[in-house]
């Protein structure tokens, strides 16, 4: 049994239920449902099990550029997924553009209009040698993207690899790996950044490898129980006993059905490698003072806060809309990208809906009505 | 039992693991304490003359068990640039840092978990949705700029209600206990209040799960409103895993901390690992860097006890990979 279930946010409890229940009705098990995320007897979980449709589920038929526009739709059409886009695009877009200009050359500095407030000629004022605030800002948002992404690609890597070893079903494999994700968990990312920043310096390799290898530990604990979950499900058995190959496996049939958890703690890992580059930067074991990025912005407004107190507005504000819409971005995909959580996917897919009134049977009276209300949402 | 025996030996198996990582990973850079307290101008021989001196010329092996047998009798060995022994220094700067970190502890608990319980409870879903986009919003500030925030609110001097001081450590220490505290207020309440945020989140999602569980349709049908089913019963049964997420959290909140240190310019562990980093002071960094981690490594030891104990359910069955 998992030791620490379901750390993620509302996902894993909610989603799988919802997961779970569809299972219940796809193979004819009428169990109670609702359990997932918190640990119950091994015998509920043997019956029930996520039910990830394979190779030519309700989800493999779909064009590519159909899905995507299905899900993209989704997205916009709620609040926060809406905010997140315009965000990202945002961000994209104002990357792309620093590469080619930006309103002042990064070196340039205006001696006499140093602290200067905003004007016409500087938007957003500028700082204590007098370089433009916004060239600065706009020069940082390409380096922080590839902070991001980057700290999302290791951490997917390291976590799905410990999952994979977590779930694998040779013995010394997977207490191998819950050994090393139990013992090295509670590491801080601020000492592993330092402990690579003495032999390597300061550079952004050190902050994704340090924020890397903490995220994808700690997204290897979170996925797990919903993975192992997977991994003892009858389609995973019938699977393995019809030949298909370990890997194939793994990322065929129990990764996807991890992926409510997956897209929540990747978008957080990213939001949080950017909140760690600020944090790291000012602590000079991040990016180095050459190099534009946010915290080096905000590193810069601290000294004379007392005088300026506007200079430091602009970067926080950035970071803080920037992280923000990174976390609703994960929260956004978790509802919109998965075919068990958007009816728009399924029936776009063949109306394949899910029906859900079959679940209820084993449902106390109180709920019925909440299964109801979700069934009016969702439709 | 078996359990905890288990843990505590993956405990010390990490902590040699953690260990060897510390020391090959000072190994590898160039440049030593040496030669950076021989000043950029000495002669070579001056430069090995320094390193035979602190034993740096041992080969590799023997330095490594003379630190580790010197861990073991806690002797952390001298500081090459202060002189002062390492061990020393550390409790100096962890009686900043470790208060910090409480009463940080104690401002994101105060926080997270009551407005936490309040973004699933309260019954106008208005309130709700604010709850919980504050959570999500505070969840984003990075720390440095929380800190601004507040200095330029509160700060003595400079904030719009200057009222509690920004810079600084009293020089009395705490033999001045109100001095002290005072000095520890804003930034405590500056990484308490992310932390607190990330906790809320983690409040809302867990009682969230409880909502239509089995236990809390139980306790209302035995009477409870539902406001006492979710906060006796619900919150109850999501002990376990908050005091997971709470211990998680105090471990990444300690970027947050070092960076406040730093800002608010006390003189905690944070300030003296990046001094000593800077400095190249290999002893003094490496006996810190495992120490500290050490610390961590030891606290997810006990978060996950607690969790055993607050959830008898893992402790029954035998354990199952």
């Amino acid at each position: 049994m998992e030791e620490r279930p379901g750390t993620a946010d509302r996902s894993s409890a909610e989603r799988s239920g919802a997961r779970e229940r569809a299972g219940a009705e796809r193979s004819g098990v009428q169990e109670r449902s609702g359990n997932i995320g918190r640990p119950t007897g091994t015998k509920l979980r043997r019956h029930t099990g996520s039910p990830r449709p394979s190779r030519n589920g309700c989800f493999g038929r779909l064009p590519v550029r159909v899905r995507l526009g299905i899900i993209l739709r989704s997205m916009w059409e709620r609040p926060g997924g809406r905010f997140a886009l315009v965000i990202m695009v945002l961000w994209l877009a104002v990357s792309v553009v620093s590469l080619a200009w930006t309103p002042y050359p990064l070196l340039f500095t205006d001696g006499d209009h140093a602290w200067a407030s905003p004007t016409a000629a500087h938007p957003l004022g500028t700082d204590g040698v007098g370089a433009d605030v916004l060239s600065w800002l706009m020069a940082g948002s390409r380096t922080d993207l590839a902070i991001a992404v980057l700290t999302v690609l290791v951490s997917a890597v390291i976590g799905l690899a410990l999952t994979a070893a977590m779930v694998s079903n040779r013995r010394w494999l997977a207490t191998s790996g819950v050994v090393v994700v139990d013992a090295l968990i509670a590491i801080p990312t601020v000492l592993l950044a330092l402990l690579f920043a003495v032999p390597f310096g300061a550079s952004v390799a050190v902050i994704v490898a340090a924020c890397g290898i903490t995220y994808g530990l700690n997204m290897a604990r979170i996925v797990r129980p919903t993975a192992s979950l997977a991994a003892r499900s009858a389609y995973v058995e019938a699977a393995r006993a019809s030949g298909v190959g370990m890997w194939r496996v793994f990322f065929r049939h129990i990764v996807p059905s991890t992926f409510p958890v997956l897209a929540v703690q990747l978008s957080m890992s990213a939001g949080t490698s950017i909140l760690a580059e600020a944090g790291l930067t000012y602590l000079g074991v991040g990016v180095p003072s050459s190099v534009p990025s946010w915290g080096h912005s905000l590193t810069t407004s601290v000294r004379l806060i007392s005088v300026y107190p506007l200079t430091v507005l602009w970067p926080g504000l950035v970071v803080t809309l920037v992280v923000t819409a990174l976390y609703l971005l994960g929260d956004a995909i978790r509802d919109c990208a998965d075919p068990l959580a958007n009816p728009r996917l399924r029936q776009a897919a063949g109306g394949r809906a899910l029906v859900r009134v079959g679940s209820l049977a084993g449902r106390g009276a109180g709920r019925v009505t909440d299964a109801m209300h979700d069934e009016e949402a969702e439709s | 039992m078996r359990y905890l025996i288990r843990r505590l030996v993956l405990f010390v198996a990490a902590l040699f693991g953690l260990s060897l990582l510390v020391f090959v990973a000072l190994r590898i850079l160039p440049g030593d304490v040496a030669s950076v307290m021989a000043g950029t101008n000495a002669t070579p021989e001056r430069v090995a003359a320094l390193r035979s001196q602190m034993g740096l010329d041992r080969p590799y092996p023997r330095q490594y068990a003379d630190w580790l047998s010197g861990l073991m009798r806690g002797d952390m060995g001298v500081s090459a640039i202060s002189g002062r022994s390492v061990a020393s220094q550390i409790g100096l700067h962890a009686s900043i840092t470790m208060p910090l970190i409480v009463l940080s502890l104690i401002v994101a608990l105060g926080v997270g978990i009551p407005l936490g319980c309040q973004a699933v409870l309260a019954t106008h879903a208005r309130v709700r949705g604010v709850l919980h986009a504050l959570a999500i919003i505070g969840g984003a500030v990075p720390a440095l700029w929380g800190g601004l925030l507040l200095i330029m609110l509160f700060g003595r001097g400079v904030g719009l209600m200057g009222v509690l001081p920004s810079q600084g450590f009293p020089d009395a220490g705490w033999r001045d206990p109100a001095a002290a505290i005072a000095a520890l207020i804003l930034p405590a309440v500056a990484t308490g209040l992310v932390a607190g945020a990330a906790i809320m989140r983690y409040t809302r999602a867990c009682l969230m799960s409880m909502e239509d569980s089995d236990a809390v349709a139980m306790a209302m049908a035995c009477g409870m409103t539902r406001r006492q089913a979710m906060l006796g019963v619900g919150l109850r049964l999501s002990a376990a895993q908050l005091v997971s997420v709470a211990g998680l959290t105090f471990a990444q909140m300690v970027t947050g901390v070092m960076v406040v240190e730093s800002l608010f310019n006390l003189p905690g562990l944070g300030a003296m690992l990046i001094n000593d980093v800077g400095n190249r002071d290999l002893v003094a960094v490496q006996s810190e860097l495992f120490l500290l981690a050490a610390f961590f490594l030891l606290l997810g030891v006990l978060v996950d006890m607690v969790h055993h104990v607050l959830d008898p359910r893992l402790g029954e069955q035998p354990e199952e990979v």
